[in-house]
């Protein structure tokens, strides 16, 4: 299990009359068996976290450090966008980013793919694929590393919603079985409400305005009146700090 | 019910369809073919009526007496050896002018050494081969660097070009999406760089090549004692027109094996991921 420790983190882009201020002096702990949600404004930094989180960006000041029980956390991202080789084949774009080549890798990458129900589509070029299923398979490749910390940026925003109904019950029942952890960003409350064990709201400007504990049981139908509670709950905390998106 | 039909009915109907797109694009190929073999066998007639009806025939020899010149010259070796000779420089010629280019395109990425070499590459882009296959011959005479050393001062620029624009247009999304799942730097840049750079290095090479193959042949004509360029030149001194359009003859099927067998059998190989895309 993963522990996130993020102290006095600060993130700027350009300087001068185009500096943006994407994430504003944030301080947070993430430790044990979590799923993290992260909501809302658009452009109020969240996919920037995500960035500094993985390694991507560095921060204008302050520290990120996740660390893991014998060894480095290895981590899994699922993009905003599928971000795959288009001159690759969808199994090959698995496999790029396994540490082999090797027959049972090539199993679990086949696995993956059909649990995103990609799986006759391994010999397919990225281009030849829609939308939604290129969006699939960079889900299939976060998953098929196995990773301790998983990353993901709106991951079923693009999809249809049966299809999202049930990778969100495969990712929810991966992280159930084992214990990895999960930083989830969405713009959707009940999707961060079914599935995660804390929400984070941020605000305008990059500055982490609220830190909502979800302890309800799992599963959580959402016809659960308890359910359908927090979420009218949340929905109320936006609202406060003025972070819901307008689309 | 319809879904219980569909399936037997649809696929005899489907493969009808397509022997029909089949049919209309062989039709269509043939056509085409037609139309360029009518275009070949007009002017080459055209050129065997004007031979010693329109033009004396020691001025203008027939297509007929061409080609018989052609066969001679092939059956004697001379063909095989000027090709062999022009070919070998232009291989290695466009080898160095492909080192240097690619080398001048990755130190452009420096501030300092854009600069540098910024007015240097465009004087590259800017001169016609002419000018250099003339300064080459000037200075080296036929000493074997002067078409070598022409081939790389016209073509370095072109691939240092490409190769920039390439090194620009990196998808840094993609790299970025490697380095978060703790790929290394060098399948990186195997999986990711190459196949960027790729397209980008084949326009190059194609336009460079086009170019170094017209320098090798002129600097031949000026200075060089070997070569298909230099076997015009003799036979325009000794005034023997066959021989002369013999060797031009030549230079025609060199273009067009370089041209569009080696090029696109590269092409076909290293960009098959394209072609399935639009099929
Ligand atoms: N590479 C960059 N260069 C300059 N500015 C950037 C860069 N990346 C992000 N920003 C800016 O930082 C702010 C936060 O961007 P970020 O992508 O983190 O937002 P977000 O919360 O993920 O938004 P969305 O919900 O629309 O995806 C924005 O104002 C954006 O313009
Ligand atoms: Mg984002």
């Amino acid at each position: 299990m993963a522990d996130i420790k993020i102290v006095n983190l600060h993130k700027e882009f350009g300087a001068g009359a185009d500096k943006v201020v994407a994430l504003d002096d944030v301080n947070l702990e993430l430790g044990g068996h979590v799923f993290v949600s992260v909501v809302g404004a658009s452009g109020c930094g969240k996919s920037t976290l995500l960035n500094i989180l993985s390694g991507i960006e560095t921060p204008t000041n302050g520290q990120v450090t996740i660390t893991q029980e014998g060894g480095p956390a290895r981590a899994g991202y699922v993009f905003q966008s599928a971000r795959l080789l288009p001159w690759r084949t969808v199994m090959d774009n698995l496999l790029f980013v396994q540490e082999d080549r090797s027959e049972p890798t090539r199993q679990r990458c086949q696995r993956y793919l059909d649990m995103v129900q990609l799986g006759d589509k391994g010999k397919k070029f990225p281009g030849e694929l829609s939308g939604g299923m290129q969006q699939r398979v960079g889900i299939a490749r976060a998953f098929s590393t196995e990773p301790d910390v998983l990353f993901m940026d709106e991951p079923f925003s693009h999809l249809d919603a049966i299809t999202a109904r049930s990778l969100r019950a495969e990712l929810h029942h991966m992280w159930q079985e084992t214990g990895k952890t999960v930083v989830f960003v969405t713009h959707d409350v009940s999707e961060a409400v079914e599935l995660s064990n804390r929400i984070l709201v941020f605000a305008k400007g990059g500055r982490l305005a609220e830190d909502i504990p979800m302890d309800l049981p799992f599963p959580r139908e959402s016809a659960d009146p308890d359910v359908a509670l927090a979420k009218a709950e949340v929905f109320r905390t936006f609202e406060r700090i003025g972070a819901l998106t307008v689309r | 019910m319809s879904t219980v039909t569909a399936p037997s009915t649809s696929p005899p109907r489907r493969a009808s369809a397509e022997d029909l797109a089949r049919k209309t694009e062989r039709a269509d190929r043939l056509r085409t073919w037609g139309w360029r073999l009518a275009g070949y066998l007009f002017f080459l007639g055209l050129w065997e009526f004007s031979s010693g009806r329109l033009m004396d025939e020691n001025l203008l020899p027939g297509p007929s007496a061409v080609f018989a010149t052609f066969a001679d010259l092939w059956a004697t070796g001379e063909v095989p050896s000027a090709f062999a000779t022009t070919l070998t420089r232009i291989g290695i010629g466009f080898f160095l002018a492909f080192v240097v280019g690619v080398l001048v395109g990755m130190l452009m990425q420096n501030r300092w050494l854009n600069g540098f070499f910024r007015d240097a590459v465009t004087i590259g882009i800017t001169t016609p081969g002419l000018i250099w296959a003339l300064i080459t011959a000037i200075i080296f005479g036929n000493r074997e660097a002067g078409p070598l050393l022409a081939i790389v001062l016209t073509t370095f620029a072109v691939i240092t070009v490409n190769v920039s624009e390439g090194i620009k247009s990196l998808p840094k999304d993609l790299i970025d999406m490697a380095k978060s799942f703790g790929v290394g730097v060098l399948k990186r840049n195997r999986h990711i760089v190459l196949p960027h750079l790729a397209p980008f290095l084949f326009t190059g090479v194609r336009f460079g090549f086009s170019i170094a193959w017209k320098v090798t042949v002129l600097t031949e004509v000026f200075s060089s004692s070997s070569g298909i360029g230099f076997e015009m030149r003799t036979a325009t001194q000794l005034f023997r027109l066959p021989e002369f359009l013999t060797w031009i003859l030549a230079f025609y099927i060199l273009a067009l094996f370089l041209e569009k067998v080696v090029l696109e059998v590269i092409e076909r190989r290293f960009f098959s991921w394209r072609t399935s895309l639009k099929a």
